[in-house]
């Protein structure tokens, strides 16, 4: 997610996963989600970050598992204008729910992210522009 | 024990919501497994759901607190026999006294629900995790006369 590692981001969640994104007001498929965050974060200039606070995990038999934890993100991307923007999260939450698929892998099923208040979001003046 | 359908757990999510906005307590409580943990839509942490109960009686199943709320369609994902996840959004409004007397209305209108339901050793479906969350901010809008 911070755009560290070589794994591809949408290998991370069944092909069925179902992802309320922080913003969305209908959920959505998870590996959609994973792709267009992997082209949000990634390009060149663009850097993101996130700290985790303890991760709380709730057993559910043998294959499932459910993550909640708060997280702060902060990001470096281009706004819907072309232009570049920080933003960060300062309060955000996350529930993510694991499932062991056929191959022994887990994979997230479901995942509901959302901030208690709202992100902060400023546009980054370019230079020599 | 009978494997969770569809349907059943649109119904049961149904059934929560009559109850809630029914305000009846004792009924609603039971929906819940005593492990289970939750976000409310304003929290910054995560709690068990007993103590979400608690607060959630305080503040909106007083006689003076009315509570509306309209849900669209709710996607189930079944994990197994006995293990469901229900998402859905819905609108969601609320009345209520504050502590110092006066009265607000909330409107969420872009409210976001996930709720993990498990089938207890009764057969009975209870929450074992639910995330509740607003795409849009929100701000309790003071009524007059209170």
């Amino acid at each position: 997610m911070s755009g560290k590692s070589n794994e591809k981001l949408e290998d991370l969640y069944s092909p069925a996963a179902i992802i309320f994104t922080g913003k969305a007001k209908r959920s959505e498929s998870g590996r959609l989600v994973a792709v267009r965050r992997m082209r949000q974060l990634s390009g060149p200039n663009l850097a993101s970050g996130a700290e985790l606070d303890a991760i709380e995990v709730q057993i559910a038999g043998t294959d499932v598992a459910i993550a909640t934890y708060t997280y702060r993100f902060h990001s470096h991307r281009m706004g819907k204008d072309g232009s570049r923007e920080q933003r960060n999260t300062l309060f955000g939450r996350s529930t993510q729910i694991f499932q062991r698929d056929d191959g022994g892998t887990l994979r997230i099923v479901h995942e509901h992210l959302s901030s208690a208040v709202p992100p902060k979001v400023e546009k980054e003046q370019t230079s020599g522009a | 024990m009978e494997h969770i359908g569809k349907e059943e757990i649109r119904a049961v999510v149904q059934t929560f919501w009559n109850l809630f906005t029914a305000k009846s307590k004792s009924e609603f409580d039971q929906f819940y497994s005593p492990v289970a943990t939750v976000f409310a839509a304003d929290a910054r942490r995560s709690e068990p759901a007993r103590l979400m109960l608690v607060r959630r009686a305080r503040e909106l199943f007083g006689p003076g607190s009315a509570v509306g709320a309209k849900l669209a369609t709710i996607d189930v994902q079944l994990l197994r026999s006995d293990l469901a996840i229900a998402s859905y959004a819905f609108h969601f409004s609320v009345t209520r006294n504050l502590p110092g007397g006066k009265r607000v209305r909330v409107e969420v209108p872009f409210g976001r629900a996930t709720q993990v339901f498990q089938r207890d050793e009764r057969g009975i479906l209870r929450i074992i995790h639910e995330h509740m969350s607003s795409a849009e901010p929100v701000s309790p809008q003071e009524l007059p006369g209170a």
